[in-house]
């Protein structure tokens, strides 16, 4: 038997398409010629490895998945975050980067927008990620902490000083009423929408609220929190998107953040979040 | 589809980029579905997107365009094996873990991944994106098609030849210079 017969047959038996007789037939070669026996044992390896590795290749050559509408502007703005802008592009800097620089600068208006589109070519990504995660302080921004989104939508745990802790927040929640804003988070594209009773639910368990439409980061980082100082605030925003609802919270200058996953459905969610705000106030 | 141009991503060119997630998403899509469908379907979109955003911070790394895919695969694949063990190491944390059968929780089946003896599980990301680039490169047509027919599709050898419009005694040659390809690339530690 040449080698190629060899491999053939072998190549049966490891795929299972071979016949009894053909097994039988393996059998007795192996059995005769023991550097078949080890020639048989190196090609089931291989078949291991190149099944395993295949997957990935053919995962290479893959052109059939669509890609989601609402992930480009996840992925711009870790594109803008990271990069920088080309000199050309960046004329028109984006409103969420340009709202983070102008804040840094500490200058305001088109000067700001000049010098933005000046300086963001030298922007180095540990520059930009900085003020990503951490903004620094402005009087509408005191902790220095706006909403930031990982690319896939979810909302990354801030950091840095002028956190309000989850005690520390209930009991804040214990002893002051929290005025309430809510806002829904719709990316639009092919991203998950809210339903109809899915606005009407938030309506309903905080009636006579108005709810804030928000399509994209920038609008959420640039919503501004009432300047009442020392009250009580608490933000709550349906992300349809990722199926979660955050809750935001401020209280005499820190801040408080969570998350709440739709594990069944966003009534009874918005129940949890609202237990978890006046939780503490029913003691 | 057009190759993204790499000068114009390495400056964050937002058009270029554009085209490269159209371009790159088929790929972390099809490496964390292959890896996260059985056990984590939920995350099969987020990790395809994190791959992305993570690649966006290798590109200036990258020489050449058609690295891109490969490193997109390794990358989706690390990411993937890596939330499979978080999980279900914290699963067995919380001695949750009870029984290996499959147990089914909101459409979501919750066994155990099958731990794998395969040697892509410990090449590192760069290692495990170079030989995905190699074999892409030395495994020209019909020889890679061949080899999926067969171990990924399980086609028989008459079934690969009238798919391929090749003779079926050539299906077994394509395959054994195909395999042994492989073997060079992928386990060339091992024979050294």
């Amino acid at each position: 038997m040449n080698d190629q017969s060899f491999f053939d047959l072998a190549m049966k038996v490891i795929a299972r398409h071979a016949t009894n007789e053909e097994r039988a037939n393996l059998n007795a070669l192996l059995a005769q010629e023991p550097e078949l026996r080890a020639e048989f044992e190196r090609l089931e390896t291989d078949a291991r490895v190149a099944k395993d590795a295949l997957s990935l290749i053919t995962a290479c050559t893959a052109s059939t998945a669509e890609f989601p509408a609402y992930a480009r502007e996840l992925l711009q703005t870790a594109v803008r975050q990271t990069l920088g802008r080309p000199e050309s592009v960046a004329k028109e800097p984006h409103r969420s980067l340009a709202w983070g620089w102008r804040r840094g600068l500490g200058l305001a208006g088109a000067t700001v927008v000049l010098l933005v589109a000046v300086s963001v070519v030298h922007y180095k990504r540990e520059r930009v990620q900085e003020l990503a995660v951490k903004q620094e302080a402005t009087p509408n921004d005191p902790a220095g902490h706006e909403p930031v989104l990982t690319a896939s939508g979810r909302l990354l745990a801030p950091n840095g000083p002028g956190l309000l802790t989850e005690e520390a927040f209930k009991q804040a929640a214990a002893q002051n009423l929290p005025v309430i804003q809510l806002a829904i988070f719709d990316l639009g594209g092919d991203a998950r929408r809210a339903e109809k009773n899915e606005v009407t639910t938030l309506e309903e368990t905080w009636k006579g609220i108005p709810i804030q439409n928000l399509s994209n980061v920038s609008e959420l980082q640039a919503w501004r929190w009432p300047n009442e100082v020392g009250q009580l605030e608490a933000r709550i925003v349906y992300a349809p998107g990722v199926r979660e609802v955050w809750l935001f919270g401020r209280f005499q200058g820190r801040v408080f953040q969570k998350t709440f996953p739709l594990d069944r459905d966003l009534a009874t969610t918005l129940q949890q979040v609202k237990a978890f705000i006046q939780e503490p106030t029913k003691r | 589809m057009n190759l993204p141009d790499l000068a114009a991503l390495k400056t964050g060119d937002a058009s270029a980029w554009d085209e490269a997630f159209a371009w790159l998403w088929p790929t972390v899509f099809a490496v964390a579905k292959l890896k996260l469908e059985p056990y984590l379907p939920n995350e099969v979109q987020d990790v395809a997107i994190e791959s992305i955003e993570q690649l966006v911070e290798k590109v200036t790394e990258v020489k050449s365009v058609e690295e891109l895919r490969p490193l997109a695969a390794s990358i989706a694949h690390h990411r993937a094996v890596s939330l499979l063990r978080e999980r279900f190491a914290k699963k067995r944390g919380e001695g949750k873990t009870g029984s290996l059968d499959a147990q089914t929780q909101g459409g979501v089946i919750q066994n155990e991944p099958p731990s794998s003896d395969s040697p892509l599980e410990d090449l590192e990301q760069a290692e495990l994106a170079q030989r995905l680039g190699k074999s892409l490169a030395e495994l020209k047509p019909p020889m890679g098609e061949i080899l999926s027919d067969f171990f990924l599709q399980g086609l028989r050898y008459e079934e690969i030849a009238n798919k391929r419009g090749v003779a079926v005694g050539s299906v077994g040659v394509y395959l054994k210079r195909g395999l042994e390809a492989m073997r060079r690339i992928w386990l060339r530690e091992e024979n050294s």
